[in-house]
């Protein structure tokens, strides 16, 4: 590991099963030892993390609910064993994914400071020396002697805070924590924070506050579904946040954003007849690009009913960044004997790379294929597509 | 910036790599955390109890005056020196060992608010429960010299053994601890078991008879099941270490066994469970 590589993450990756809790039960345990286990559903909170963070960096994580921030913080804090990969990190860390672990109400201020310092990784000299500092900070002050549970919430989390702002660590891991208290002490915390950046702390805050990742981070990361979807600035790894999550708008039910305006989306059957099963269908779509000079690729996404992704498929438009302002026009053939029957949306992701997204509009068109008997039998047939499959038979030998 | 002996220069986290036996180093570098949370369970036990601290002589007390009447008084039992301090010498190891044994239980489970935001070692936990158990251990002691002071009772020559079955209990209680802490993370169902096993297990506890009693009485081979019972060698020893009499005999050496080996499969099994802890409370 380089001299001034702080964290590095290789190959990261957390599996959690899900029904877990159930499924490890006394009962089925001792079930399972006489029959096979049955099969549990399993996701991945996070796949194929690779990053390096350098000394002093401050890091932001950004991303929706559930795109794994959380567990990248709990894997990275020790909190929970990665199922793949490997992490390295350099120097003393310090993790806060929340403020005041450990504080019990029952205990006074000063007790639960010794308590929640030797949590959070300090020896009880260490707090001992800085408790004076600590107390000051919070504002605690006379009723640092009074049980906590008597506390208002202000002066409980002031004080939890004040603790974890005197840790000293080389390394810290935040998470949401500054969400907490009144404006003034919040403030105060964002200034905390922005010292250790300056006496060269390499800092991980995970955070929704993206002012607050733009004004204290150098660094960012955008995790989308476990994935890292984009790594670099703080600055663009925000404006790529955005690009991702704001939906485009809808106005007579097709989209627009400043990049570009979908003017169309039409599908149309290839026989005479409905869409049905053997008829395939054909998909078209006019769209007004805002921009030019620019790469310019399309990629269309089918989903079925239970959000299945039948097809994941796109072409370039434009690829030596030659792309013109104005209305383009595009349409696909989708085969017949390809899709079941059933119900499907359509989404269109516009790009020019995979970091840079113009639009990813989802739910543009939706189709219904109809329904074919199949030898008399009217039910639909399980499964997202019902291809025409040529059978050979033989009788072999009795 | 940080100038601290408990500093680490670089840690690695590798999901291909397992450790069969907890991290010793890294527990003892806890040491500070771990007198806290002792110190924590302690201050908060009696807390907002109108008698507080007396609540620990009571249970004791009464516990031995209820033993006393059934198996002394009811039953006829006519252990030497007399049945009271012969149950008070018992309990007192007894009430240890139940003690840790419900409260490391279910010590995880208990703080799991901290187990899911902070990384320590989770050993720290049930052990510190060991540590408070001495408090109530001491307290237990104390009423049994008491009593000794009271009855002119003199401690026979061989009480300089005693701190070695004290030490014993201490280890069967830890490990036993250790396992229930694990399994209860995994199987809530330990919740319910344990009380369970505490209170059939004074009774298979030579607590309140001498143990005499259990190898005359018992059909041929049964003896060897009841001393499988970890702490059925560790009373007896430490009854004949303060009173003296007859030495405890080579049978005592299966419960000896049992805590070595319920010790160390603990220590296994809890590093097992430990590393997926934070995903199952």
């Amino acid at each position: 590991m380089k001299e001034n590589t702080s964290i590095r993450v290789s190959d990261l990756g957390k599996r959690y099963s899900i029904g877990k809790q159930k499924d490890t039960s006394l009962r089925s345990t001792l079930t399972g030892i006489f029959k096979p286990s049955s099969k549990v559903d399993q996701f991945w909170a996070l796949k194929n993390i690779n990053f390096e963070i350098n000394k002093g960096d401050v890091v932001g994580i950004i991303g929706k609910n559930g795109a794994g921030k959380s567990t990248l913080l709990k894997v990275l804090s020790q909190i929970t064993k990665p199922t793949t990969g490997k992490i390295e990190i350099n120097g003393r860390v310090a993790s806060l994914l929340e403020v005041g672990t450990g504080f019990h109400p029952e205990l006074t201020g000063r007790e639960n400071v010794y308590l929640n310092g030797t949590i959070l990784g300090m020896t009880r000299q260490e707090v001992k020396d800085k408790f004076d500092q600590i107390v000051a900070f919070s504002g605690v002050g006379k009723f640092i002697d009074t049980p906590v549970k008597n506390y208002s919430s202000g002066m409980y989390v002031r004080l939890a805070f004040s603790v974890a702002a005197h840790l000293e660590p080389e390394i810290l891991i935040i998470d949401e924590v500054l969400a907490v208290g009144d404006a003034e002490f919040q403030r105060k915390c964002l200034g905390k924070m922005g010292d250790a950046a300056r006496e060269g702390i390499t800092i991980l805050f995970v955070s929704h506050n993206i002012a607050a990742v733009k004004e204290l981070c150098t660094k960012g990361i955008v995790l989308k579904s476990g994935e890292i979807q984009y790594s670099g600035s703080q600055l663009e790894a925000i404006d790529f946040y955005h690009k991702i999550n704001t939906p485009p708008k809808k106005t007579n039910g097709l989209f627009t954003n400043e990049l570009i305006e979908i003017k169309s989306f039409e599908t149309k059957s290839n026989t005479l007849t409905a869409i049905s099963i053997s008829s395939g269908f054909t998909f078209s779509m006019d769209f007004l690009h805002k921009t030019e000079n620019k790469n310019l690729a399309l990629t269309f996404e089918l989903r079925s009913k239970d959000e299945v992704i039948v097809f994941h498929h796109g072409t370039w438009l434009c690829e030596e960044n030659d792309s013109k302002k104005g209305i383009y026009s595009i349409s696909g053939d989708v085969p017949a004997n390809f899709l079941n029957a059933g119900h499907y949306s359509f989404n269109v992701i516009f790009a020019s790379s995979l970091h840079d997204v113009f639009m990813n509009a989802e739910g543009v068109h939706t189709i219904e294929v109809e329904n074919e008997t199949l030898a008399g039998n009217n039910t639909i047939l399980p499964g997202v597509t019902r291809p025409m499959i040529n059978y050979s038979t033989e009788f072999k030998e009795q | 910036m940080a100038k601290n002996s408990n500093s680490i220069q670089t840690k690695i986290i590798n999901a291909n790599q397992r450790r069969t036996l907890p991290d010793f180093r890294e527990i003892f570098r806890y040491k500070d955390l771990f007198l806290t949370l002792a110190w924590r369970d302690f201050k908060v036990r009696y807390a907002q109890t109108t008698i507080g601290f007396l609540w620990a002589f009571v249970q004791p007390a009464v516990t031995l005056i209820i033993l006393t009447l059934i198996f002394g008084t009811f039953a006829g039992i006519k252990p030497a020196p007399n049945h009271v301090i012969f149950t008070a010498c018992g309990l007192s190891v007894w009430t240890y060992f139940s003690y840790v044994m419900t409260n490391s239980g279910s010590s995880i489970i208990q703080s799991q608010s901290m187990v899911k935001k902070i990384y320590f070692p989770r050993l720290i936990i049930p052990l510190s429960k060991a540590v408070v158990g001495l408090i109530d251990f001491g307290i237990a002691m104390l009423i049994m010299v008491v009593l000794m002071i009271y009855y002119g009772i003199t401690p026979a020559t061989t009480v300089w053994f005693a701190p070695l079955f004290i030490l014993a209990g201490i280890i069967a209680a830890l490990g036993v601890g250790i396992w229930l802490s694990a399994l209860t993370v995994r199987f809530r169902d330990f919740q319910h078991i344990v009380p369970f096993i505490v209170q059939i297990g004074m009774y298979l506890t030579p607590v309140a008879y001498p143990i005499e009693m259990a190898s005359e009485r018992l059909p041929s081979g049964l003896i060897q099941i009841y001393y499988l019972n970890p702490m059925a060698g560790v009373v007896q020893g430490f009854r004949w270490s303060v009173f003296g009499g007859e030495p405890p005999g080579n049978l005592m050496y299966i419960s000896f066994g049992m805590i070595v080996l319920i010790f160390i499969t603990g220590l296994m099994y809890f590093k097992k469970v430990e590393d997926e802890i934070a995903d199952f409370v």
